[in-house]
């Protein structure tokens, strides 16, 4: 049962708040960022639940600037901060090992790229990429390929866009392993969407 | 070559390769005064996080003449970034995960209950 999305866009216009019509045009969406986010589904319910209590409450604040369920949406997603710091533990180590050995191939022994397995050129550029379906879910499985705490960690900071110094507060993480981190699961889904998207043949050009 | 220090071999695609002995000389140059690769893409990762100080961005603009890798690389990790910043606003694509009427039932029933009290 889709919610009609047109008719609940204009309709949040006129800023009636109706919390049970909530639950049927944004329940899904919500549940999905949240669920994609923390994994386990009742957690996500939870959570999708705290978001429109928390919107009940705050709904003094709700301008119809932003689109009701972008204005939802943002609060799920301060929920999901608060779900991890409430979790926050110092990660293991093997988290940290998961790509040494992929790497040291990469470069050659002084440091500089070994330039077979360099960075390719990736085409077509970002906007077309983006209007493919599948592209999306080729980068969902290459997220699902990061140690979960690495994952976390990596969405923190680019989909939730914590600061670095929150996320170390926040996780109990040193900068030090948080730096390093986050270079790792940039390597590795850079090299995960080459492989898996540009270098396809299938999604080379149109 | 094996052995030999060489940051740029024959088809290098960068602005400055091995095409003369003057660019030879040029690359081994700047090859000595800026980051390895490995390091540059260390600092290229937290340049995403924090500023880099001034000294470090020339050192980075002196290498990409010589590295048309790294300077890929650069733009893939800012590529990257708004790759998966917008993944919410795709879930739809890949996700056909919804909550249980069960599960709307009762959020609809405690909502109900929170602005009674």
């Amino acid at each position: 049962m889709p919610s009609p999305k047109i008719e609940g866009a204009t309709r949040a216009a006129t800023v009636t708040f109706d919390p049970e019509r909530w639950v049927d045009e944004h329940g899904d969406c919500l549940y999905r960022y949240a669920l994609f986010r923390v994994r386990r589904p009742e957690i996500a319910e939870d959570l999708v639940q705290e978001t429109f209590f928390t919107a009940v409450r705050t709904s003094g604040c709700f301008r119809g600037k932003s689109s009701e369920r972008s204005w939802l949406c943002g609060i799920l997603k301060n929920k999901i901060c608060d779900h991890f710091r409430t979790l926050g533990r110092e990660i293991s180590f093997t988290d940290l090992e998961f790509l040494d050995d992929e790497l040291s191939n990469k470069f050659v022994s002084q440091g500089f790229w070994n330039h077979e397995r360099g960075p390719l050129e990736w085409k077509p550029e970002a906007e077309v990429v983006m209007q493919r379906a599948e592209f999306w879910e080729t980068l969902r499985n290459c997220l699902s390929k990061l140690p979960e705490r690495v994952a976390d960690v990596f969405m923190l900071r680019e989909i939730e866009e914590l600061e670095t110094e929150q996320i170390c507060r926040d996780l109990n993480i040193s900068p030090n392993n948080l730096w390093v981190m986050l270079h790792r699961a940039r390597m590795a889904l850079r090299e995960c969407l080459e492989i898996n998207w540009f270098k396809d043949p299938r999604q080379g050009g149109e | 070559m094996s052995g030999e220090y060489n940051p740029s071999p024959e088809d290098n695609p960068s602005f400055l390769a091995r095409r003369n002995r003057f660019q030879t000389a040029l690359v081994k140059f700047i090859g000595e005064r800026t980051p390895k690769c490995r390091e540059v893409g260390r600092i290229l990762s937290q340049s995403m996080d924090s500023k880099l100080s001034l000294i470090t961005r020339i050192k980075l603009r002196l290498h990409y003449l010589i590295c048309a890798w790294c300077q890929r690389y650069d733009k893939q990790l800012h590529e990257l970034r708004k790759f998966t910043s917008s993944v919410p606003r795709h879930l739809d694509d890949f996700s056909v995960d919804t909550l249980s009427p069960s599960a709307k039932e009762r959020m609809k029933e405690a909502l109900g209950e929170d602005r009674r009290e």
